[in-house]
């Protein structure tokens, strides 16, 4: 079951927007990161079930964080969010191990989709 | 209002548009995604000869095959993609639809110029379902563009190219001759006892020999060549990939048509004579203006020397030891 | 001084919105430009400015100081959002996008004197690039702007192409700052967009809408 969600993001609004596409009834607990050096160390301390990733971040990016997480962990469940929809962003980060890509702007048919999706993954995985 | 009221004014409201979109002096085409025509309106049907029944609902490019390029696909993607506008200007593009001309003038484009524009049309969901490109006939303008060009650069009264344009083809010429060698030369004539005649026979006399004289001349150089009126009764012509030989033989052509020449004016028959100089270029030459020093130099000694004659120019060779 | 504009303007919220929307609508553009033009155009992270007018000539310049010369691409505007697009081009941007657009295509322009094809072809992609910008985030935030046929300044050094009374003195300008670049050939540059009080009454209430969605 998913319940421990990481959501890497340096803008506020950006995860406030996530958050609110959310299911509201099914009890996840948030935690969150500015910078994809945050993101690295928050999933070490609380391995999430699940993370959303932003790419173009300071400090560390996105593409970073991910081959970080996927170092420590194999099976880590990432979804990247982002505004960069180009072929070429999309595959470098499947490339490096994230688990899928959503478009910004957020709809919440859509991440809900990701949702059940990852939940069978999450599954199969135990 | 009611139902049928609303529709009423609705309907009015159409059949004004449909009737502006018919009047207007202005091509309107519109175009679905599929780039298939769905709007054609009368000034269209008028210009390309094809009545809008045969064009609806067909390719554009069946019509207009040399559409078919990367610009305009790229327009009409822009347009459908981001809604913007985008433009076909007349300088660049001359035209979109090969139409024939229809206003009059001496100088004639093989086509009607075009100044075009496209951009989105929406529906009520404000998404871009067509594009509309309008054409607007530019023909008068380029035309008038093209005169004052030409003014600027030709003499008002003999139509030859006037002092100014000369000069700086001159300069042209000099700086790549100085830069990558070769050889051109300029022959310098001008009337003999030109005031002579104006006192005779008056002013316009006077005009009529210089328009007859450059005339005359003018049918003597080749396309390459640049003829223009430099003072009054003074001409210049430029004479490009030619040397100090071929160019003095040039000027024997000018200067023998001339003196056989009979001028009619008022039945008058006039002959007068000119006096010529030559000189080529040499790399050794600080400015255009040197060139132009030595030629004169030459015209003031043929004159000097007698007149209806040539001088060329003096030049001592320098020996590099 | 920067700092109190700011506040006067927007609120830190709304700022940090109007930032989302631009990654959003930028973004997008990016993709779509590729599909358009045919090449790859890397758009980076917007950023926001809010000023004084008279100071816009001397913050552009600080962006583009390096370039030896610039070609400008200028269009207006209109919507509710409305105001002043200025695309800055690095020097010989125009000739590698000659080489790059034509794709060898044999058209009639072969007579044409090159300034007028680099003029064109800047113009061109100049209007392709603003309108993919404007648009993307026009729709984001609901509205529906046209656009006035682009001007077009040739490699210029900067103080000749940009004069203290471009703009209105009286006005705040808001910009929208991004820098582009294109993968292939040399070419890059500045997007700036400057809108001004008149549209800021309706951005604070389209930005209200946008952000409502998500509460």
């Amino acid at each position: 079951m998913i319940k421990k969600i990481l959501i890497v993001d340096d803008s506020p609004i950006a995860r406030k927007m996530l958050k609110s596409c959310l299911p509201k009834d099914q009890g996840f607990e948030f935690e969150e990161a500015c910078n994809g050096q945050e993101g690295f160390e928050k999933y070490k301390s609380i391995s999430p079930d699940l993370t959303f990733m932003d790419l173009t971040m300071p400090v560390m990016t996105g593409y970073e964080a991910i081959e970080e997480i996927i170092k420590y962990d194999k099976n880590a469940l990432i979804i990247v969010v982002t505004a960069d929809v180009q072929l070429k962003a999309i595959k470098t980060v499947l490339d490096s191990g994230a688990y899928m890509v959503l478009r910004k702007p957020l709809k919440k048919e859509d991440l809900q989709v990701a949702l059940l999706k990852a939940q069978d993954t999450l599954q199969q995985v135990e | 209002m009611d139902e049928g009221g609303v529709a009423g004014f609705y309907r009015t409201i159409r059949m004004i548009f449909q009737q502006i979109f018919d009047a207007i002096n202005l091509g309107i085409v519109i175009l679905d995604r599929d780039l298939k025509v769905q709007g054609w309106n009368r000034w269209m049907e008028v210009h390309s000869g094809i009545p809008v029944n045969d064009i609806i609902n067909t390719d554009i490019f069946n019509s207009f095959p040399h559409l078919n390029n990367s610009k305009f696909i790229r327009s009409c993607k822009s347009v459908f993609t981001f809604g913007n506008f985008c433009f076909f200007s007349q300088k660049l593009h001359h035209y979109l639809f090969p139409f024939k001309t229809t206003s009059y003038s001496d100088f004639r484009f093989d086509y009607m110029q075009q100044s075009c524009a496209m951009g989105p049309l929406r529906n009520d969901n404000n998404e871009i379902t067509n594009l509309f490109i309008y054409v607007q006939d530019m023909t008068e303008v380029a035309v008038y563009e093209h005169k004052l060009v030409e003014m600027n650069m030709r003499d008002g009264l003999t139509g030859i190219y006037n002092r100014r344009f000369l000069e700086t083809k001159l300069k042209e010429e000099f700086n790549r001759h100085k830069r990558y060698g070769g050889v051109f030369s300029i022959i310098m004539f001008d009337i003999d006892f030109f005031k002579k005649v104006n006192d005779t026979y008056g002013h316009q006399c006077g005009d009529f020999i210089l328009k007859s004289i450059s005339s005359r001349v003018a049918t003597l150089i080749r396309n390459v060549d640049f003829m223009a009126r430099y003072g009054g009764e003074e001409f210049c012509c430029l004479l490009p990939e030619t040397g100090i030989q071929a160019a003095t033989a040039v000027a024997e052509r000018f200067r023998s048509a001339i003196e056989h020449q009979e001028n009619n004016f008022d039945g008058n028959l006039i002959k007068v004579t000119i006096s010529l100089g030559v000189a080529e270029f040499k790399v050794e030459m600080e400015s255009p203006h040197s060139l132009i020093k030595k030629t004169d130099e030459a015209l003031y000694r043929a004159k000097r020397e007698g007149r209806n004659r040539i001088s060329v120019m003096e030049w001592e060779e320098t020996v590099h030891p | 001084m920067m700092e109190t504009h700011e506040e006067q303007i927007f609120t830190s919220e709304e700022l940090e919105i109007l930032q989302e929307i631009m990654n959003i609508a930028f973004g997008k553009s990016a993709a779509d430009l590729a599909d358009v033009i045919d090449t790859h155009v890397v758009l980076n992270v917007p950023f926001i400015d809010i000023m004084q007018v008279t100071d816009l000539p001397s913050y552009i310049l600080n962006y583009v100081k390096d370039y030896r010369n610039i070609s400008i691409v200028e269009q207006n505007f209109w919507g509710r959002f409305k105001g002043d697009a200025l695309l800055v081009f690095s020097s010989g941007s125009g000739k590698e996008l000659i080489t790059m657009l034509q794709h060898g295509e044999n058209t009639s322009l072969e007579s044409d004197p090159i300034e007028i094809l680099e003029r064109e072809t800047l113009m061109e992609v100049g209007n392709i690039i603003i309108g993919a910008c404007v648009g993307k985030l026009a729709e984001l935030l609901k509205d529906v702007v046209t656009y006035t046929p682009p001007m077009i300044i040739l490699e210029r050094f900067y103080n000749d192409a940009i004069s203290e009374n471009h703009f209105d003195p009286d006005k705040t300008a808001i910009v929208l700052k991004t820098d582009f670049s294109f993968t292939e050939g040399n070419v890059s540059g500045f997007l700036f967009l400057i809108t001004s009080n008149d549209s800021i009454q309706w951005m604070k209430e389209a930005l209200r809408v946008f952000i409502a969605q998500y509460e």
